[in-house]
């Protein structure tokens, strides 16, 4: 008993001289097409070590201005991504997309309150209703890297299915599947499509708002068909094949079966939740822990089928 | 920082004077409070045979998946009391199994924080086993109003139960779900209304099973449980504290 907590105590003392450093991002681009910049974020939960960086982030020099896509966790993210923005180019941003309502794709926004911030018309509602509440839980996740962040809903409603801006001719496509609302962007002109969190890769998805694994299952099926050159998922590493939507159809498959066989075994949700995951999915970051999260999501819908 | 230091320099000596064999596993702050009101001066021993299942963290702190299992004690056990210490309402359910029914039992519970979640098992012998697992949370699941306070839907269907019955290797399993509210009353204006008393039957009319429930059990409760004979005919019979009967043949 007292080790524990003399052991406790030492933990402690060392990171009092790194609470002192101011935190930092430090937060970097990479080049991954023509014009298209890549923030790519860690393979990760929410923590105070990470600052909630855990979301891919992008932008793309037009050559009439830059257009962004997420604005990250908080503030403090926002304004690092700015100055990172205006490191690579002298040509101001246009507009910013905002790809769904989840808390590390928007929090950022206030770095950016002097441009239109854009959205499908469903995210607009629901981080107009549910955008405080986000930065508040962000608040207790991830502690002082949200110092003076809070909700800025986005100040546009998408109308239209397509954008130009200078060289760059963007289809903005609109799914359902991960969030109720996910703006997916597709970049005509160099084939780079913005999967935003319809596409998790080499980390588990996360299902808080999903309006069904089916209808998500559907909607990456019309993802196949597009033939890009280059995939950025919401969270993961950025490849050029298919192996990315492979991945999702056999997890969610999985998730699906996994769900509906124990529902109709009669199991309770604490027997779900230690269900192994499938070997296959081994190499997947966090699949024990969002497995977890997904039950207590979508279990009772499959256990009410059951009945 | 300062005051956290003093905090943990000050639990680290407040444990030295706790008696090793008594120590709360679960290290939890209420741990004597606790015992004092659910088994004043019994004997007791913490025992890790009896298993409080709960997730590493409770997604929805409305409803979290809790399973109860004293089947160690099997045919020993006089009653199971289940608690959270650190809820605003700690008591959860106190369960009187009969021999021939598992004492193994799964539902749902509403927790206000991080919480250890406690089952105490009074043995005919006379002493509590006691086991339970610490469940992390980010809060307000007890004063969250129910989804039913804000949505008429269930004074119209107040009491209508699915019930179904899932064959297992030895025995059966039955899994019910009633609509209710389970208002805890802690919160404006919306008075305490839940179950208070569920009873199996047999179909000679004896009761195979008897719990009592707290408003932390969640709103539209699920319980699980499993029966050793599955070809005998059940009943299930509920009250609330409204006086409120509601009955099933399963
Ligand atoms: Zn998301």
């Amino acid at each position: 008993m007292m080790k524990k907590y003399l052991l406790l105590i030492l933990f402690v003392i060392p990171s009092l001289s790194a609470m002192s450093a101011p935190l930092s991002y430090q937060l970097t681009a990479e080049l991954v097409a023509e014009n298209t910049w890549v923030l790519q974020g860690k393979l990760e939960d929410f923590s105070k070590r990470n600052g909630g960086n855990i979301v891919n982030t992008g932008f793309i020099v037009t050559g009439e201005g830059v257009i962004v896509i997420d604005t990250g966790p908080s503030l403090r993210y926002g304004k690092a991504m700015r100055a990172l923005i205006e490191s690579k180019t002298s040509q101001p941003i246009r507009m910013v997309f905002n790809t769904h309502h989840h808390p590390d794709h928007f929090l950022g926004n206030q770095a950016f309150d002097d441009i239109p911030i854009y959205s499908l018309p469903q995210t607009q509602k629901y981080i107009k209703l549910h955008g405080d509440a986000f930065a508040e839980n962000m608040y207790r996740l991830v502690g002082d890297w949200m110092r003076s962040t809070e909700s800025l809903p986005p100040t546009k409603a998408l109308e239209s299915s397509d954008i130009t801006l200078g060289k760059h001719k963007l289809k903005l496509l609109s799914f359902t599947g991960h969030s109720g609302s996910d703006l997916v962007i597709y970049d005509e002109t160099t084939g780079v499509l913005f999967a935003s969190d319809m596409v998790f890769y080499q980390r588990a998805l996360t299902t808080p708002h999903t309006p069904g694994i089916d209808i998500w299952r559907g909607e990456i099926k019309r993802l196949k068909q597009i033939s890009y050159k280059l995939l950025v998922p919401g969270h993961g590493p950025i490849v050029s094949d298919q192996k990315p939507l492979k991945q999702m159809d056999e997890y969610l498959a999985w998730l699906d079966l996994t769900l509906q066989t124990s529902a109709e075994q009669g199991l309770s949700m604490t027997e779900v939740i230690q269900i192994p995951i499938a070997e296959k999915f081994s190499d997947i970051a966090l699949t024990r822990r969002e497995f977890a999260r997904t039950v207590a999501h979508l279990y009772p819908h499959y256990e009410e089928a059951a009945f | 920082m300062k005051k956290s230091i003093a905090a943990l320099t000050l639990s680290a000596a407040l444990s030295n004077f706790t008696h090793a064999s008594s120590a709360d596993p679960l290290e939890s702050p209420l741990w004597d409070y606790m015992r004092d009101q659910f088994i004043g001066n019994d004997k007791y021993v913490f025992d890790e045979r009896i298993k409080v299942d709960v997730p590493e963290f409770a997604e929805d702190p409305t409803q979290v998946p809790i399973t109860v299992n004293a089947e160690a004690l099997s045919g020993q056990i006089e009653r199971i009391v289940t608690w959270a210490d650190l809820n605003p309402i700690q008591h959860i359910f106190t369960y009187f199994p009969h021999e021939q029914i598992v004492p193994r039992v799964s539902l749902r519970i509403k927790v206000q924080q991080g919480t250890a979640v406690r089952a105490a098992v009074l043995t005919k012998s006379g002493v509590w086993h006691i086991g339970g697992s610490y469940l992390d949370a980010a809060g307000g699941g007890c004063t969250t109003p129910s989804a039913a306070a804000a949505n008429p839907y269930w004074e119209s269907h107040l009491g209508e139960m699915k019930t179904k019955f899932f064959p297992r290797q030895s025995g059966g399993r039955y899994k019910l779900k009633i609509i209710h509210p389970m208002d805890t009353g802690l919160v404006d204006s919306i008075p305490e209304f839940y179950i208070e008393s569920v009873i199996v039957k047999t179909s000679s009319g004896d009761n195979l099973a008897s719990m009592q429930l707290y408003p932390p059990v969640s709103e539209n409760p699920v319980i699980t449980f499993d029966v050793r004979n599955p070809d005998q005919k059940h009943t299930i019979w509920m009250r609330d504290n409204g006086g409120n009967e509601f009955e099933q043949a399963l």
